[in-house]
């Protein structure tokens, strides 16, 4: 269980889950020679497609479309980054988990954190948008690192089930990536919100993600503070998930070395 | 002196099932025909305990559960039952290298190794050039881990680990990597941990290393724990492959094939006769009568002398190329010492023999002999090293 000891024990280790984050970090752009400029080129790719395609085609009426996007990009660029790399953080890491030993959920942590990191480099991007279109940020902005530590908690809840499950049921990982690829289009990330009828938008909004991303689009784009009830709702959901993954994670934990 | 590992009654199954099901898929389909398993006990009731600042040696063949017990100290496996309790900071040497990354720089894979092997931010910062150079490798501290040769990578590892500073030191098979001067190396640097007092727990299937090393030594054969004890006792019992019913027997213990047969030993003093009461520095003749029903080629005959627990010195007809082509029917072999260089105590003796390879033991007669010596000086000790004293003045 994730108890205060717990996260005492992890404190004491947090020089080694920088170090692994940051080597992992480092390693993604080794061998590139635009180094880590392809992290920032990938959402920017991808957002002049669907700007395109959603502003001219599908003709989505909606201020600062791009910025709207972008935005939207990045945060679920951090989830998929985050979930998927940290998949791979046990069976990946067969030598770290057979041959020394340190808290386990210290590999799930340091790949969530590795994710942070590259978010963090689109971000820059963001600002410099944000420049470009002229957008003065109000006094909300305050809110976005709170937006960020509660999807970096989404993420390792999520992490923690999905990397000890994969040990055992090494399917979940395509399973994951196809449930990715709904979520993409499920969440209000090229579209907003409001083009789904009443009843709709509440079950969309039920996911924490989405309402992640909407509450961060309306502190940095439009001004809006987020409904407290709402974000509580998030926070506490994001922290249910947290534990149960934690619970399964504790569960599978004693038996990796066996089973990789 | 305390115990700083304790290990209670320790059981460990492994339950491996006879098609493995990896994929959810396969979990679902097969969800009503039950998986069978077969169980294999790794370990079964392992015994014993580590006081501060000794070393201890674990050795048994492959798959008698030796890196099992290592993994479940080291806390990376739990045991089915039974517990461990560890006081101490531990550090297990289970390989080197542990998280090396081909694509950072030596440099910075020290910075990570070092991470993983439990030491502090500010401590690798200092030690990094001094890691370096130990490693021999500062010409090299940019270049990628990938374009090192392995003997620099297992080098750098080596020199990155050792800067750990454990109570508990966990090692397997480390040694068996490099070549000699590496190993010397490695030997070296257990010794210098050992002086600090570091208890250490080394397995190996290097006996010689073991003896050498190790206070006490722990026998696994199929996961049971056969013998844990004084070191070359252990030893001895491993490569004469004992069995379980000669344990009963202890001290009286005699064993083989028979294939060849010791009948009879006798001690003879200096005027040929039997005795058991002999003076330093006098003529000793050991003699073994042996007897054979069919023509055995190339027995080897042995002889070990212990003080107490002390195995003082061994020796065999193969190890003085005093090769003997055949046996056939009765006979004796005569070991002769001209002078007795054992001074005082009393000393058994393990006699034997062997077939040629030591695969077998045709028939061994474990410390069932022993004899008294007397000295005649006032020498102290064990041994009579027959040196002596000259002084000269300058005036």
């Amino acid at each position: 269980m994730l108890t205060l000891s717990r996260v005492n024990e992890l404190a004491k280790y947090r020089e080694l889950i920088i170090k692994l984050a940051w080597s992992d970090f480092k390693l993604r752009y080794k061998n590139s020679a635009l180094g880590f400029f392809w992290s920032l080129f990938e959402p920017l790719m991808m957002l002049i497609v669907l700007y395109i395609v959603f502003s001219n085609l599908m003709r989505i009426q909606v201020e600062y479309y791009q910025l709207f996007l972008l935005l939207g990009i990045i945060l679920w660029n951090f989830l998929d980054r985050g979930t998927t790399m940290s998949i791979y953080g046990i069976i990946g890491k067969p030598s770290l988990v057979q041959k020394v030993y340190f808290p386990r959920d210290i590999l799930i942590i340091s790949s969530c954190i590795t994710a942070l990191m590259m978010t963090m480099l689109e971000f820059v991007v963001f600002l410099i948008f944000m420049a470009i279109f002229k957008i003065i940020p109000t006094i909300l902005v305050i809110y976005a690192p709170i937006f960020i530590l509660i999807e970096f908690l989404l993420i390792l809840g999520l992490a923690l089930g999905l990397s000890a499950l994969n040990v055992f049921f090494r399917d979940v990982q395509f399973i994951w990536r196809l449930i990715l690829q709904v979520g993409f289009f499920a969440t209000p990330i090229l579209y907003p919100i409001t083009i789904f009828p009443e009843n709709l938008q509440k079950l969309v909004m039920l996911n924490p993600i989405a309402g992640i991303i909407s509450m961060m689009r309306g502190c940095l784009l439009y001004g809006i503070m987020p409904p407290p009830t709402y974000l509580i709702y998030v926070t506490i959901s994001t922290l249910i998930i947290l534990f149960i993954g934690y619970g399964i994670f504790d569960h599978y934990e004693p038996k990796f070395a066996e089973a990789i | 002196m305390s115990a700083v590992v304790e290990v209670e009654d320790l059981w460990k199954s492994f339950q491996i099932p006879h098609e493995r099901r990896t994929t959810l898929f396969e979990n679902l389909t097969n969800f009503f025909r039950p998986n069978n398993y077969e169980t294999y006990a790794a370990l079964k009731g392992i015994n014993f305990s580590v006081e501060k600042g000794d070393c201890i040696g674990i050795i048994g063949d492959n798959g008698s559960g030796k890196s099992t017990l290592l993994k479940i100290i080291a806390n990376i496996m739990r045991p089915t039952k039974g517990k461990v309790v560890v006081t101490g900071k531990m550090t297990p040497f289970l390989e080197l290298g542990v998280g090396f990354q081909p694509d950072l720089t030596a440099r910075e894979n020290v910075g990570v190794y070092a991470t993983i092997m439990g030491l502090k931010g500010r401590d690798i910062e200092g030690r990094t050039d001094e890691i370096l150079e130990f490693a021999g490798l500062q010409k090299f501290e940019d270049t990628k881990l990938k374009n090192l040769s392995s003997g620099m990578q297992v080098r750098l590892a080596f020199s990155t680990a050792v800067q750990t500073e454990p109570d508990i030191l966990l090692v397997d098979e480390v040694l068996a990597v490099g070549d000699i001067e590496f190993q010397q190396k490695c030997f070296e640097v257990f010794d210098n941990y050992k002086k600090e007092g570091v208890t250490i727990l080394f397995v190996s299937h290097d006996l010689q290393s073991v003896r050498m090393f190790c206070d006490k030594t722990l026998l696994l054969r199929g996961g049971e724990q056969v013998e844990f004890g004084d070191t070359n006792r252990v030893i001895d019992k491993y490569i004469y492959k004992s069995d379980e019913q000669d344990e009963v027997q202890s001290k009286n213990d005699k064993w083989g094939t028979k294939k060849v047969e010791i009948f009879d030993v006798k001690f003879l003093d200096k005027n040929g006769s039997e005795n058991t009461n002999f003076i330093s520095g006098d003529p000793l003749r050991i003699r073994i009568f042996y007897n054979s029903a069919e023509l055995v080629k190339s027995p080897i005959f042995g002889i070990i002398v212990y003080h107490q627990d002390t195995y003082c010195y061994g020796t065999t007809t193969d190890f003085m190329n005093q090769g003997i082509p055949y046996v056939f029917g009765k006979g004796h072999v005569d070991f002769y010492l001209e002078k007795l260089s054992l001074l005082e105590g009393k000393f058994d003796f393990t006699i034997a023999v062997a077939s040629p390879d030591y695969e077998s033991s045709y028939d061994w007669h474990d410390r069932l002999y022993s004899i008294q010596v007397h000295k005649r000086t006032q020498n102290l000790g064990l041994f009579d090293l027959g040196g002596s004293w000259n002084v000269e003045r300058y005036d």
